[in-house]
């Protein structure tokens, strides 16, 4: 319940600006379903009195005064009715388009807040879904279940009290089936809801398993398993068409079940106006009238209890959207010191003292880990999977905070200095390159974007990028994105410390990357680091031998722990657990 | 379209129902406006005597419409439901007949892709066909007939309605159709901005980027909107221009009926069932426009399953008896493509291999070391040259004996969720407990297979998440060497073992697999040290064979490699 609460709280807060607007729509629809279900009377009446022109005639009496009275008036609340929906509809559609506009602007700049724990503890495809699904029902949910249902609550309001105002036993007929139909509907809906999750199980395993054997496909050529894969494909199916088939029927019942009992119901109501033409105690012609509208009346009722049911689903999906934006809303931001000390570079030294540090609580990844690295000097860390090299650097820039110790710039904890002002100091060099979309300029200028063009082609140059550059037809414009291939991965890499290079970093933490590439492309990756390590303090994440040899510093973790620090000859000599791993040939993942 | 025509063969029976349903839900619709006016016309003649009889049929033709409808409805499921399973069926079989070339051409994902979601549009366009498609043309002629039957000499207005309705739908679906297309060119964008986003969260973060990267999508999502709120006017004028225009018509229809009812008393009687038909056209109208706005979608699902269907998989299996082929390989002057590449991967390469010889391929990524592995098990054919195993061209031998005689283990290791034993019986169908024991102490799978609980029964999950890297090329391997292949082709399979237990791997390959002939693709030189012969690669041709010691003295290209290597373990 308090789930409801907390969507339907989501949902006022975005729209609660807009109050203007909702008063417009809600005075629109109210005036629009008067004139509607008004209308009918006049069209009664102009009936009855064509009738009673009719009659007149056999009389020798020739009066349309009052019958073209009423076609006008008719005519005029037609006009009404559509000048009210339309202004509902056209109010209610800025109101939608812009609240989910405000949702998704929000929610960008909500992850742009977030802290890196949300984002490595949960996976890309669900935080993008709420982008693409959960706006999309929201934004579905407003635009057409909002409308639909305020004006269809109207119109049963309006007709109801229409009815009774025009003849209250026919009135009773018309609504006599409403209980019926409200029951049938929510029948109709738990079923499909029941029989819809079940449906979802089954299509889920089907897809699991055309998906697995897709993907396993040159397993399954090359030991000729393609009878076993049809065979394992048929049950599967089966159970889906099974499963589907009573999810269907109970939502495509919904439909034609509601306009078979309004015929039903307009068919009792024609038979009842009919006998009460003749056994009650209004005129003839009145009763004709009468019958008249309220077949339009039986029809319209109806209408909204079909339309209501049939919003349901979407409702709940929007509601479920609602609930799963607000989850993101809920997560903490980075924290950012109040007053955060703003600094102008580093000076003196980094320095990690007594760290401990653990992802989650339970499990501490780095045990009382302390180095210092003076101002201009390169180290290498080196050590196993999961001995806390990624960590290391995960703590430099503050993506994470340590549980105790401390990271200090020049004796300032990283804690007390401004985020930003500590961000722009620190560049990094990531193991897996990323490519924005737009051109290569925009990419190599991402962290300074006012930089004039001698400046990024220098990056480049330094970079060792600059000569594949301009070869290309439309060199620095040319339009790149993480999924066309202009570049390969090796010179995705040099884009990337390019863009490093050009913001100028004092510290620089790099993850050398392990994937293969080509001898040339190494070479020049070899070239671009050695340029941007340069005159810089820097960490290395390494995997090269040779970037380990350059080090003015290797410091060895293992487990958690440092185990060694030295010269690459100081750590031969000792014997160790590096000169080992050396000797061995093992290679540093 | 044809897809559907030749499924739906098998459901005559039901489709023709289906289709008479509809008829009598139209019937029912269209005969309630007549029985209304019967009823007028005996109130108007004062015939209180017939009320009954008309209203005991006006009940009952309702009945009949709710009734079809729900027969209609269960029909229109079952038919949509078999159909598309069927489809389903018939397109996973006709993947099964691919080539890896084919698959590769689809994309593994995209052929998921459509075997579910375009499927389940098709699914939906049976059904909406079956419930709602089929109504529309029966509901607009008969109501159309019927208005004029009504009041003949107000034909003129249903025209009018037609026109305009047909008008107003075709402007305003045409104009949103050109805007659909923007909207899903701003959707997609909007998943790029946030996509790259979170993949380079820590770039944005540590370049202080927050607030530009916020603008950039501002600057989409506020397109978007714009196209979404377009969409909406469009649709806001849409539907009260409709209700104007047929509410129009009823102010016109009474009023020319008021000119009528001097000469024609009757049409009086008619004018409510002639407005209810009006409107009924005009729904008809309404409906099949968006209905045929929704098809568009599923028309293209169904194209794409087309494409699955008409492809023929480009390699076939001669038709030849089953023989037993020796593990003898060789390649004369092959030359190999890729679909869309512009210069060959393998080039103009020939050598023999003798049956029980062990053969190294070293060469640097992209050289085509894993290509040429790949055409021994005849994933691709060569545009030049042939492959031949067991002295057979791959072009003319038996599809079950060249699975028998070669077995493939891949660098990435792809289990299927079942058990272990369900994994190791894909390399042999009758694989009995001895022989997975086997097979298993080969790979160096055993220790850890005993250490399960449930040994060789135990689970296998999705993505296999429950083994390890190692444990998994492990498994694989054990799948691969467990039918006794004449052929044995390792594709940097052993890249996640460590430097000991690749070793014991290849100790037993050596002892157990005398016979058979080995093929190991290696990014280490020290991985194929030992083998009878070494292939080094380069650019697509192969540069060198021999041993080790004849590479060292004579092959710069692998003396190159092997300095490389060297240096790590010496320096």
């Amino acid at each position: 319940m308090s789930e409801i609460k907390k969507s339907i709280r989501f949902f006022y807060l975005y729209m609660k600006r807009y109050k203007l607007g909702f008063s417009v729509t809600i005075l629109a629809i109210i005036a629009s379903t008067y004139f509607q279900v008004k209308a009918p009377v006049y069209m009664g009446k102009a009936i009855t009195e064509l009738a009673n022109y009719v009659i007149g005639l056999a009389h020798g009496v020739s009066d349309k005064g009052s019958f073209m009275h009423s076609i006008w008036l008719l005519l005029l609340f037609y006009v009404f009715t559509v000048v009210g929906m339309f202004i509902s509809n056209i109010v209610i559609t800025f109101i939608s388009g812009n609240a989910t506009n405000r949702m998704r602007k929000g929610l960008f700049g909500k992850l742009q807040k977030m802290t890196i724990k949300f984002f490595d503890s949960h996976q890309d495809g669900d935080i993008l879904s709420r982008f693409t699904s959960d706006l999309d029902n929201i934004s579905n949910a407003l635009n057409q279940a909002l409308g639909q249902i305020l004006s269809n609550l109207a119109m049963m309001i309006g007709i109801v009290i229409m009815m009774f105002n025009q003849n209250v036993e026919l009135a009773w007929v018309t609504v006599a089936s409403t209980p019926i139909a409200l029951l049938i509907a929510a029948i109709l809906i738990s079923k499909t809801r029941k029989y819809i999750d079940l449906q979802q199980n089954e299509v889920g395993k089907l897809n699991g398993y055309i998906n697995e054997q897709i993907s396993g496909q040159k397993i399954i050529i090359t030991n000729g398993l393609q009878k076993e894969a049809i065979d394992g494909f048929t049950p599967h199916n089966q159970n889906v068409k099974r499963a589907t088939f009573k999810g269907q029927v109970y939502s495509g019942m919904l439909f034609p079940v509601m306009s078979g009992l309004s015929l039903v119901n307009t068919a009792i109501v024609i038979f009842f106006g009919g006998w009460l033409a003749f056994n009650g105690d209004i005129g003839r012609t009145a009763a004709l009238g009468l019958v008249v509208v309220f077949v339009q009346y039986s029809q319209q009722f109806y209408q909204p209890i079909t339309q209501i049911s049939s919003m349901y689903n979407m409702v709940q999906l929007a509601l479920t959207g609602a609930r799963r934006l607000n989850e993101m809303f809920d997560e903490p931001n980075e924290v950012n010191p109040v007053n955060g000390k703003q600094i102008s570079g580093l000076h003196s030294n980094v320095a990690l003292k007594n760290v401990r540090f653990g992802y989650n609580e339970d499990k501490e990844i780095l045990h009382d880990v302390s180095m210092n690295v003076e101002k201009g000097k390169m180290v290498a860390l080196v050590g196993p999977t999961g001995s806390g090299k990624t960590t290391v650097m995960n703590l430099l820039n503050r993506f994470y905070d340590v549980n105790s110790g401390s990271v200090e710039f020049d004796g300032v904890n990283v804690r007390d200095i401004d985020l930003q002002s500590l961000r722009d100091h620190v560049g990094i060099v990531l193991q897996d390159s990323v490519i924005f979309s737009g051109t290569i300029r925009d990419n190599i200028s991402f962290g300074k974007p006012d930089a004039a063009d001698d400046e990024i082609i220098a990056a480049a140059k330094q970079a060792n990028i600059h000569d594949f550059i301009i070869n290309l037809d439309n060199g620095y414009e040319t339009k790149v994105s993480d999924e066309n291939s202009v570049f390969s991965t090796g010179q995705k890499q040099l884009v990337s410390i390019a863009r490093t290079i050009l913001t100028n970093p004092s510290l620089l933490i790099l993850d050398e990357a392990t994937s293969n590439v080509d001898t040339v492309t190494e070479a020049r990756i070899q070239k671009a680091m050695d340029n941007v390590i340069q005159g810089r303090t820097s960490f290395v994440i390494a995997h090269r031998l040779k970037t380990i040899l350059n080090a003015d510093k290797i410091i060895v973790l293992k487990d958690g722990k440092v185990i060694e620090q030295g010269s690459h000859d100081e750590l031969l000599d000792q014997k160790g657990f590096y000169s080992e791993l050396y000797h061995n040939q093992f290679v540093f993942d | 379209m044809d897809i559907l025509l030749s499924h739906a063969k098998k459901y005559w029976g039901d489709i023709f129902w289906a289709v008479i349903t509809v008829f009598a839900m139209v019937f029912a619709t269209l005969w309630q406006p007549k029985l209304l006016q019967n009823i007028i016309n005996a109130i108007l003649k004062d015939q209180s005597n017939k009320i009954l009889s008309i209203g005991v049929w006006l009940i009952v033709i309702a009945a009949i419409g709710l009734l079809a409808g729900v027969i209609n409805t269960i029909l229109s499921a079952k038919v949509a439901q078999s159909m598309s399973a069927d489809i389903r069926e018939t397109a996973f079989r006709k993947i099964q007949t691919f080539s890896y070339s084919n698959i590769e051409r689809f994309q593994a994902g995209n052929l998921v892709v459509r075997l579910t979601n375009d499927i389940n549009q098709v699914q939906m366009l049976v059904m909406t066909i079956l419930q709602s498609l089929i109504r529309v043309p029966i509901l607009f002629v008969g109501a159309f007939i019927l208005a004029i039957n009504t009041i003949h000499q107000l034909w003129w207005i249903i025209l009018v309605l037609v026109i305009l309705v047909f008008g107003i739908s075709a402007t305003t679906f045409g104009k949103m159709g050109a805007h659909f297309g923007f909207m899903q060119k701003y959707i997609d964008r909007v998943n790029e901005l946030a996509k790259e986003n979170l993949a380079g969260v820590r770039v944005v973060k540590s370049f202080n980027q927050e607030s530009n990267e916020q603008q950039r999508f501002d600057v989409v999502s506020d397109k978007l909107n714009g196209e979404n709120i377009y969409v909406g006017v469009l649709f806001s004028v849409l539907i009260p221009a409709f209700t104007l225009v047929g509410n129009l018509a009823i102010v016109a229809a009474i009023y020319f009926v008021g000119d009528l009812a001097k000469t024609d008393p009757s049409s009086v009687a008619a004018i409510a069932s002639f407005i209810n038909y009006l409107l009924q056209v005009m729904f008809a109208i309404i409906i099949g426009g968006m209905m045929m706005t929704f098809s568009a979608r599923a028309m293209v699902s169904l194209q794409r399953l087309r494409e699955i269907l008409d492809t023929k998989p480009d390699i076939t299996y001669q038709d030849v008896p089953e023989t037993d082929l020796t593990g003898s390989v060789s390649f004369d002057h092959v030359s190999f493509t890729y679909e869309g590449d512009d210069t060959p991967t393998l080039k103009d390469i020939s050598f023999a291999v003798n049956p029980g010889e062990m053969v190294g391929i070293v060469g640097a990524t992209g050289s085509g070391k894993s290509t040429l592995a790949q055409m021994i098990p005849r994933l691709f054919d060569p545009q030049e040259g042939t492959v031949k195993v067991g002295d057979t061209n791959l072009k003319d031998v038996n599809e079950h004996s060249l699975r028998k005689a070669v077995a493939f283990v891949l660098q990435r290791a792809i289990l299927f969720s079942g058990s272990v034993a369900d994994n190791l019986r894909q390399g042999k169908h009758d694989a009995t407990k001895s022989d997975m024991d086997r097979a298993s102490k080969i790979a160096q799978a055993a220790e850890f297979i005993n250490r399960l609980p449930e040994g060789f029964d135990a689970p296998v999950e999705e993505r296999s998440a429950n083994f390890s890297g190692g444990q998994k090329q492990r498994l694989s391997i054990t799948r691969g060497v467990i039918g006794q292949p004449k052929v044995l082709i390792m594709d940097d399979s052993t890249s996640a073992l460590d430097a000991k237990s690749e070793k014991l791997v290849q100790q037993a390959l050596n002892n157990e697999l005398k016979g058979t002939t080995t093929f190991i693709i290696a990014e280490k030189i020290s991985s194929v040290i030992n083998a009878d012969k070494i292939f080094v690669m380069d650019d697509g041709k192969l540069v060198g064979q021999g041993t080790h010691s004849e590479l060292v003295q004579n092959n710069q290209i692998y003396q190159e490699i092997y300095a490389t290597q060297k240096g790590k373990e010496e320096a």
